[in-house]
């Protein structure tokens, strides 16, 4: 009861507000769209389809993108360079196609008018494996842990914000502190910090660094850097932008759990999430 | 002694030579002065011409959300004039001065209802309302004045290089995400929807300019 008042409250808090406010914001409500486009690419689970689609009005210019669907039978018997038309719904935090009607056969699957972004993985997805090289200065992989649930985030030595790689090593130092503090929790398992500063972050500089956070016990943490090849072909999977700005490298921050298969089990973005949540999804990655 | 009268005149003629080059020096000095002064006000207002589009560009349609996660599309924005800037909150040198001047126009146009300013991300994934809200707010942005937008990155991207940036697909590691290029660019949009002009949001004179860009939109019909 008590929240259902302070919810009315809230609401009558937020009309207020709302009326004073100079732009009015449409409220989230759900909307449908009816679209024509020609098919560019369907991916063999059949979950989504890129569509070179024509302006959406009220909604969206004609552009080329990825598209979900509920039933994956809406696009069996769809090909690249196929015309079709289609609903697009549109709810507060989800959309989809439905409806799905074939109407013509262009046969233009033509480069799009824009770069399309690279689709990134979601959980359940395989990562495919990357090689670095560790403080030791091996060449190591992903695949090489496989048996183990690998946690891995990324950084810089020189980076100089508290709030980004320094919270990304602290974080991960804490979560290992919780696993090897439980006797129940499995011991397969790795941490995994990786560089994408091949400059500067040759394997000693590693070694020095990795001594700051995880002081004389190296268990089940490894420090390593990416080269630019390994850093371009993983990046856009992973959706971890850096950018050499000015002499400067600006980043975000991905935090990635996989199982003990290699695929992705859990994907922490940013930097608002807590050790204890890390260690949680790393047990739950390796049983 | 004869010498005396010519040593006088000598003396007198050297203080007038003295007296005529300091006049020179003096009027030499004040044109050079001048004309620096001149060339430097003439440069200052060519720099401050801001930047053309580099073809004809629309505001295109869009469907986003805001930073409290309410959607925000075009339409709540027609028939106002838009400062558009660009921007991911991981971005630790360009971004931050561009809000900073951001900031600033929302300063100088507090009281002017007619403007608009929007900051796009190219980082949606990471840029949720909450961490845009929270980028807002280390800026003073005032919620009726300048908004935040995230939502499909796919969408976020094809606005943007639609409507406002090109794109250089060369280095990925060497451009904002997304590869646009003039990513510190501020970006004015008049009431009809038509990108007019872009100005330099890592220079100090930047939000002085777009005031004054403003004004002249403003007696635009």
């Amino acid at each position: 009861m008590k929240t259902i008042i302070l919810f009315c409250g809230l609401l009558l808090v937020l009309g207020c507000k709302r009326e004073s406010s100079a732009p009015p914001i449409s409220a989230a409500t759900n909307q449908t769209y009816a679209v024509r486009g020609v098919v560019q690419a369907i991916p063999p689970d059949h979950r989504h389809a890129t569509i070179k689609h024509e302006k959406i009005p009220g909604y969206m210019e004609a552009m080329t993108m990825d598209f979900s669907v509920r039933d994956t039978n809406a696009l069996a018997r769809l090909a690249p360079g196929d015309e079709i038309t289609f609903t697009l719904v549109v709810t507060a935090d989800d959309d989809w196609i439905e409806n799905v009607q074939l109407v013509g056969k262009s046969g233009v699957t033509g480069p799009p008018g824009w770069h399309v972004a690279e689709p990134e993985l979601a959980a359940g997805d395989l990562l495919p494996d990357a090689e670095f090289t560790s403080e030791l200065g091996q060449e190591i992989h992903f695949s090489d842990f496989r048996g183990r649930a690998v946690a891995f985030t990324f950084f810089f030595t020189s980076c100089p914000l508290p709030e980004y790689c320094p919270r990304m090593n602290k974080n991960f130092f804490e979560a290992r502190k919780i696993l090897l503090a439980d006797s129940n929790a499995p011991a397969n398992w790795q941490l995994l910090s990786i560089s994408f500063d091949s400059a500067v972050d040759q394997p000693l500089v590693l070694a020095s660094y990795a001594g700051i956070y995880r002081g004389l016990n190296p268990a089940h943490w490894l420090f390593a850097v990416a080269s630019t090849n390994t850093l371009a072909a993983l990046a856009p999977k992973l959706d971890l932008n850096v950018w050499r700005e000015n002499g400067g490298l600006s980043h975000n921050l991905r935090t990635v759990v996989l199982d003990a298969g290699g695929k992705i089990f859990k994907q922490f973005d940013g930097n608002d999430w807590t050790p204890a949540q890390l260690a949680e999804a790393i047990r739950a990655a390796g049983k | 002694m004869p010498a005396a009268p010519d040593t006088r005149t000598a003396t007198a003629q050297r203080k007038d030579e003295k007296f005529f080059l300091l006049i020179v020096i003096a009027l030499a000095l004040a044109a050079g002065v001048g004309s620096w002064f001149a060339a430097a006000a003439l440069s200052r207002r060519d720099q401050f011409h801001g930047l053309a589009p580099d073809k004809e560009r629309m505001l295109g349609d869009f469907s986003l959300t805001n930073e409290i996660g309410r959607t925000a599309t075009r339409a709540d924005f027609d028939g106002k004039i838009l400062v558009v800037s660009f921007l991911f909150t991981s971005c630790s040198l360009t971004c931050p001065e561009v809000s900073k001047r951001m900031a600033e126009i929302q300063r100088l146009i507090a009281n002017d209802a007619g403007v608009q300013l929007l900051s796009l991300t190219v980082d949606p994934r990471t840029d949720t309302p909450p961490v845009l809200a929270k980028w807002g707010a280390r800026f003073g942005a005032d919620p009726n004045r300048w908004h935040f937008l995230t939502g499909k990155k796919a969408a976020l991207h094809g606005l943007i290089a639609q409507s406002f940036l090109a794109q250089d697909h060369g280095d990925p590691f060497n451009s904002m995400p997304g590869n646009f290029t003039g990513t510190e660019r501020i970006a004015v949009v008049d009431k009809h929807g038509r990108v007019r002009i872009y100005f330099d949001g890592l220079r100090n004179e930047t939000p002085a300019a777009v005031v004054a860009e403003i004004g002249k939109l403003r007696g635009e019909k």
